[in-house]
């Protein structure tokens, strides 16, 4: 484990890739160096988060020497090696491979794979470089129409096996809830027993459907295909104090699904829990407050125009404060809003009530 | 950790004990092994024998098994009121067709002659001789060093037996040579492809030798833990090596010995996906690099040899490299060859490396019917025609004639059998031992089963318009052995015998190869 | 925190205290399982077997409330061990003698029996965090929210300085923020002694700077802390409260005493999105908006800037807080400035705060890893790891500490260690999670965790109603038998509303910070149905 972690980080040589000489450092991969140095090599199984699995195949490249295509996502790279990541043998292994994918895969009536709410980046690569045509294999996949879970949903006709999902579960959340199961064509992303994710070690955190690649894991309370017009907003998570980074997806003027940020670029590096990527729906609850409320005479809260209950507020707060002084007042702020709203709130009750009795809730 | 390392590599033999994969024996496990349930419960879904296991008769359905009448014999089984179960190669082509029985003891139906060489003190694994206790090489491994020994066996030339042919002694070399002290020896005794059953031979009639290989290789590269991977269906085998290991508890005695029983996986016969299953995981080849010698068995230096290679070794100490270099033509040394279908007495032939297929024929008693074909190393060698029957059967000559000798599974094929069909039962092998990790195979073998299925039932060429490309992309795309040759088969029937894929009238079968 | 997020996964090793990482922070704990998976060694000191317990390589399950033992006793070790860092000690401490007196006493043997850890494992542990140099140290609210919080946290710090694990990638003292935005709002200044950017408000010349800036006198006293608030609140000395996004009748502890204060206040006024416990004793209730209705910016445990962007509008006639505020105070006869947005509220903050002089909005939306305060200009890219130029201003002071034992203990009565704490799937009073089917499905009701002799003892078994009471109240929850509490202990979440854990707990404070015990108080476990016979 430690091992790899020792390597001498500022041993540089030098790689070519596709003729283009460039550098690279011990423990690197080709898919890295490449990255590097804006060379795209398509791939479905990898996830920088996990470790490379090379079992999609769609990243061969020709590496110098080696008889076979090797796996850019896990090959290491060393000094001198020379890498090839178009020719006409990647073209032909593409072309096939792919057809062989959309053989055992749910097409749409243009013959594509079907895109879902998430992007179907099998979809892409088909479009991309236009696949062999390949009847139908019918895998017999199992999946779990049964599970009752509330968010997360598996289409087995949209899997490709990759298994970013059970390695996501294993090596990042480590809960171990689904795993590969059955052999063969048989084989199929699974839960022991086949029971329902709320009746096993899951913690419905939707970091499978997050690296899936090709939408098999969909969100269930989300739109199934997201509408064109649907808008990304980047925001920062209203829970804990991790404080991730969130894409909200606004759907005519609502919420419509929470997606964490492209691995890498944010704190919390592509990964959410279940509160920060499932629990919005109190956003458009119908339980939320809409109008301002005033207790009347008869003891009762009342709808109120906002004019008046910021008077009747602002008189009734001054009015303690002439009866029994400053000391006798009281503000809490939130540790759930915003800094600029705690700035405001201390500064209300430090001018107009001239008041150092101010404290956030969280007060620890 | 070591100790959660070894919990969990229970959970195979854990599973089987339970009797089989249900949620109760899961969660059970899963606490026993302290490993996760749906780990466990993916694992288990692995293995035929584990998932699967239960009352019902394992009908063989590989090559010899079906030329023999696998399909008639089952009908019958099944009219006597069995349930019958068809299962990939059983290990028995010479017994075809071969059948497990509701106890999983082996039942043979057809009581044809069998043959093994004859005894000759002469041959370095004379299996037809009396068995070797003597642990001779070991004694003399001993005496010559470490170094030595890697020594002679480079002299030997001995190449590996399990079919990559890879020469032994980089292997041995490269495992003295690790920083990492704590190092495995595993024997793969995992023999399960169609045309093969030499291993099993080893085990019933010389383990001893297979033993003493392994204590010459733990002695040599200074390991303390001796793997023994053996089949599963292999009740016999296993009855047998036990005794032998009890015969031989003084010579055995330096090293810790585990035998650790296969749970119905052909492709366990890979060395890294042998090594997943080891570990109580499913049996998924792993990324190479880094090899087994670097990173095997839990994550450690490991030498793995296959039996028959191990067998080889006490006599290359005892007798010399040179002496068993000398004994092949143009490769080195003696090899079993497996040899089934259309002959006489089918067995195992200790011969010289590098025979010709008559010369293989000539000693399993000749030839049945009209030769049309055979099949050199097993399914993943594909078929060659008769006009190939000059070719020394040796890894060179083959692999240059886009075959293999692989294991030297040789099933002979004579011409009352319809290519297409054979390919068939071929890919139908691969299809349901393919692991599914990787698309090429999991996908392509499924692919051209299907497609040959149809074309045998509507007789369209047109239903294999792509399977070039599709064996093509298997080749070149997948992760282990196993789909790089699945599509051999068909590709070597449909190369030499393209009569057979002709367009065919709808009632299927009027044109033979 | 003093480090970042990111350097967790670079960990060589992780003191993980009071801190239940998997649920209350899971992001933070999936860094630690990769650190962990790539080696880093993990210690898990905490009263229940919690989750990050079953992946440490070991598990040191204390008593509750016996922290500063176990610290001092570690120290202990340390100095009698001779493994401190004379260097960083002699360069950026003082009074290391007086401290290393103070916890020659604490000998792991003794520790071992008031803390139920073993000596050796304390040994082993103080040893491998002397001599690891990126060993961090974790914690949050199991070693604050005690009456001796203040000391826990004293006691960290001293095995921090006298090891020198300062001022260094991976290392440090980290303390994980509970919620998003507790650091944002301390920064702000919303708290009785600080005005924004920590600056005192007892410091004439602090004040004069704010006075200044806000054209009014200020109060030269420290304010009231909230659970003193609370308290002078049920004496009836609080009349008038302005209560924003909080639920104190659920969140604070000993309930039933602020209830009745709340009865008796002359006006309350309260700012939410949804109603709540507290919304029922309100003259006036605001409604608000949530996090994705408004502007602004949230500040993370490790002290990262980040902006909050407004992605929809506020339900019906709600309205965003800080526009409320603003109007609020101008009602109040305060001129507060008309904002056009929340970029130009933090504008006028930056410029009174030094910390975060650089930071703004604009600068903010160009990053999307934020900006981790201290950043002190424009130029400045924020500070990922504290002190590193120089680990301290100044020298940092040793802090002996001795222990006391928590304020209420169990007795004849009350025979049973209640602590409470959040879980994975609700968060705090619930208002928003308990409207998500998720959590629901998962966590529906409350429920207390009790060990399987405990309640074989007591004869409850597992999924059924118990009746939990201390001093101060009595609630219903569910029983859920487990192996993961030490004997003696019970364990229960704080955020279901009809069942509340902090009609229970104890609001004894630190005497320093006044942070309540929410993790200790006695507690008496009773079957509610009859024991059925046979």
């Amino acid at each position: 484990m430690s091992e790899a972690r020792q390597l001498p980080e500022d041993e540089l040589f030098e790689v070519e890739i596709n003729g283009r000489t460039c550098e690279a450092r011990e423990g690197e991969t080709v898919f890295e160096v490449a990255a590097r140095q804006g060379v795209e090599i398509p791939v479905l199984c990898h996830d920088t988060r996990l470790e490379p699995a090379g079992a999609c195949r769609v990243c061969l490249v020709e590496v110098e020497g080696q008889r076979r295509l090797q796996p850019g996502c896990a090959w290491k790279v060393s000094a001198g090696m020379k890498i090839t990541t178009e020719s006409d043998r990647i073209e032909k292994h593409r072309r096939v491979l792919y057809g062989l994918y959309l053989a055992d895969h749910k097409l749409d009536d243009a013959g594509l794979p079907v895109e879902t709410a998430n992007a179907n980046q099998l979809r892409m690569l088909a479009e991309k470089t236009p696949p062999l045509q390949l009847e139908a294999v019918e895998a017999p996949r199992r999946g779990r129409p049964e599970d009752e879970n509330p968010y997360i949903k598996f289409d087995p006709e949209l899997c490709i096996l990759c298994a970013r999902c059970t390695r996501y579960c294993d090596e990042i959340e480590a809960v171990n809830a689904i795993t590969l199961a059955w052999r063969g064509s048989e084989t199929t992303i699974s839960t022991a027993g086949e029971r329902g994710l709320l009746d096993t070690s899951c913690e419905l955190c939707g970091g499978c459907i997050d690296t899936c690649p090709t939408g098999a894991l969909i969100e269930k309370k989300a739109p199934q295909i997201l509408p064109a017009h649907a808008e990304k907003v980047r925001s920062t998570c209203n829970f804990c104090g991790v404080g991730c980074q969130l894409d909200l997806h606004v759907v005519d003027g609502k919420v419509a699904k929470v997606t964490s940020p492209p691995v890498g670029e944010t704190v919390n590096d592509g990964n959410l829990c279940v509160k920060g990527r499932f629990a919005y729906d109190f956003v458009h609850h119908e339980d939320r407050l809409t109008e301002p409320l005033i207790r009347r005479e008869d003891g009762e809260l009342h709808p109120a125009s906002w004019e008046e209950a910021i008077e009747v507020a602002a008189k009734g707060l001054l009015g303690v404060k002439e009866r029994h002084g400053s000391d006798a007042m009281g503000f809490v702020s939130s540790s759930r809003c915003t800094v600029e709203e705690n700035y405001l709130m201390q500064k209300l009750s430090r001018t107009a009530f001239r008041t150092n009795n101010i404290h956030q809730c969280a007060a620890t | 950790m070591l100790e959660t390392t070894a919990q969990r590599e229970r959970v195979l033999k854990l599973l089987e004990e339970e009797g089989g994969v249900t949620e109760e024996s899961v969660r059970r496990v899963a606490r026993e092994a302290n490993v996760p349930e749906a780990e466990v419960w993916g694992a288990g879904l692995f293995y035929t024998l584990i998932n699967n296991p239960g009352d019902r008769v394992r009908v063989c359905d590989g090559l010899s098994c079906q030329m023999a009448g696998a399909d008639a014999l089952t009908e019958r089984l099944e009219s006597q009121g069995k349930t019958c179960e068809r299962v990939s190669c059983l290990g028995q082509c010479d017994l075809a067709p071969a059948t497990l029985d509701e106890q999983m003891k082996l039942v043979t139906y057809e009581g044809r002659p069998t043959g093994v060489t004859p005894d000759d003190p002469e041959l370095p694994m004379n299996l037809g001789g009396e068995m070797d206790r003597s642990y001779a090489g070991l004694a003399r491994a001993r005496e010559m060093g470490a170094e030595a020994v890697i020594d002679e066996l480079e002299a030997s030339g001995l190449q590996g037996r399990g079919g990559a042919g890879f020469p032994a002694h980089f292997k041995w070399r490269s495992l003295r040579s690790q920083a990492e002290t704590e190092r495995y020896i595993v024997c793969n005794a995992d023999e399960g492809e169609p045309g093969t059953f030499k291993d099993r031979e080893v085990l019933l009639r010389q383990p001893h030798l297979m033993l003493e290989g392994l204590a010459i290789a733990a002695w040599t590269v200074e390991a303390k833990d001796i793997y023994i991977y053996i089949r599963g269906e292999f009740g016999n085998e296993r009855r047998n090596l036990d005794r032998a290991m009890e015969e031989a508890r003084e010579q055995l005695s330096c090293f810790n010995w585990h035998v650790v029983d296969g749970h119905g996986a052909y492709i366990c016969g890979e060395e890294t996906a042998l090594l997943e299953s080891l570990e109580g995981k499913r049996g998924m080849p792993r990324l190479k690099p880094p090899f087994p010698t670097e990173q095997g068995f839990r994550g450690k230096p490991t030498l793995m040899q296959n039996v028959e290679t191990l067998a080889c070794i006490p006599a290359i100490l005892s007798r010399g490299g040179a002496w068993f270099k000398g004994l092949g033509r143009n490769e080195p040394g003696t090899k079993l060859y497996c040899i089934s279908g259309h002959v006489k007495t089918p067995g195992v032939y200790e011969l010289p490396l590098g025979v010709t297929l008559d010369e293989l024929v000539e000693a399993a008693g000749g030839y049945e019917g009209t030769p049309m074909a055979f099949s050199p190393g097993g399914a993943s060698s594909g078929f060659l025609p008769m006009d190939q029957r000059e070719l020394p059967l040796d890894f060179k000559s083959l692999a240059g004639a886009g075959s293999m000798l692989g294991s030297a599974g040789v099933v002979v094929l004579n011409d009352t059998v319809d290519m297409a069909v054979a390919s068939a039962w071929q890919l139908v092998f691969f299809e349901r031992e393919s692991c599914g990790q990787c698309a090429p195979c999991r996908i392509g073998t499924r692919y051209l089963r299907r497609q040959l299925d149809r074309y045998v039932q509507i007789g369209d060429p047109a239903s294999l318009a792509q399977a070039d490309d599709v064996g093509w992309e298997m080749e070149e795309g997948s992760i282990c052995g196993l789909g790089m040759v699945a599509a051999k088969p068909l590709e070597a029937a449909r190369k030499y015998f393209p009569e057979a894929f002709e367009t065919r009238n709808s009632n299927g079968s009027s044109k033979r190869g | 925190m003093t480090n970042s997020i990111d350097e967790i996964r670079d960990t060589e090793m992780m003191f993980v205290i009071g801190s239940n990482t998997s649920e209350a922070h899971p992001i933070i704990a999936m860094e630690m399982k990769k650190a962990v998976g790539r080696g880093s060694r993990l210690i898990v000191a905490d009263p229940r077997a919690i989750w990050m317990a079953g992946i440490a390589e070991k598990h040191m399950q204390l008593h509750p409330g016996t922290d500063v033992w176990l610290l001092n006793a570690m120290a202990h070790v340390i100095v009698t061990e001779d493994l401190v860092d004379h260097d960083f000690i002699a360069a950026h401490t003082e009074r290391f003698e007086e401290y290393r007196e103070s916890v020659l006493s604490y000998t792991p043997e003794e520790a071992e029996k008031i803390t139920g850890v073993p000596a050796q494992d304390i040994r082993d542990v103080a040893r491998l965090y002397a001599t690891t140099e990126k060993a961090g140290i974790y914690y949050t609210l199991g070693i604050t929210e005690h009456t001796h919080g203040t000391d826990n946290v004293y006691a960290l710090a001293n095995l921090v300085l006298m090891t020198g694990h300062l001022g260094k990638p991976s290392a440090g003292m980290n303390p994980l923020r509970g919620q998003n935005n507790v650091q944002g709002a301390n920064d702000a200044g919303a708290t009785p002694v600080f005005y924004p950017g920590y600056q005192n408000v007892t410091d004439p010349a602090v004040r004069k700077k704010f006075e200044q800036a806000w054209g009014v006198e200020l109060d030269p006293n420290d304010g009231l802390n909230l659970n003193v608030m609370m308290k002078e609140l049920a004496k009836g000395k609080i009349k008038g409260m302005y209560v924003m996004g909080e639920d104190i009748v659920i969140s604070e502890p000993n309930v039933s005493q602020i209830e009745k204060g709340l009865n008796q206040i002359e006006f309350l006024v309260c700012q939410e999105i949804f109603h709540n416990l507290t919304t029922q004793y309100a003259d006036v209730v605001f409604p608000s908006s949530c996090f994705a209705e408004k502007d602004g910016v949230f500040t993370n445990s490790d002290r990262r800037v980040q902006r909050v962007r407004k992605a929809v509008d506020p339900p019906g006639n709600a309205r965003e807080d800080w526009r409320i505020l603003a109007d609020m105070a101008r009602a109040c006869g305060y001129p507060m400035p008309h904002y056009e947005n929340p970029g130009e509220i933090y504008d006028e903050m930056a410029a009174l705060t030094p910390k975060v002089a650089g930071i703004s909005h604009e600068r903010l939306d160009e990053r999307p890893r934020g900006l981790q305060w201290p950043c002190t200009d424009s130029d400045h890219e924020g500070t990922p790891t504290l002190h590193q130029d120089g680990p301290i201003v100044g020298k940092a002071g040793f802090q002996p500490v001795a222990y006391r034992p928590s304020d209420e203990m169990p007795d004849d009565e009350y025979p049973l260690v209640l602590s409470t704490g959040r879980t994975l799937y609700h968060y705090n009073a619930a208002t928003q999670t308990r409207r998500s089917a998720g959590p629901v499905a998962k966590q529906a009701r409350n429920f207390i965790e009790i060990h399987r002799k405990d309640a074989g003892k007591l004869g409850i078994s597992d999924g059924e109603t118990v009746r939990v009471s201390s001093r101060r109240g009595s609630v219903e929850a569910m029983a859920m038998v487990s192996p993961r509490p030490r004997r003696g202990c019970v364990w229960m979440p704080m955020h279901f509303a009809e069942s509340r854990a902090n009609e229970l707990t104890n609001d004894a404070g630190d005497p320093i910070t006044q942070t309540a015990e929410y993790k200790v108080c006695a507690v008496r476990v009773e079957a509610l149905t009859p024991e059925p016979v046979g």
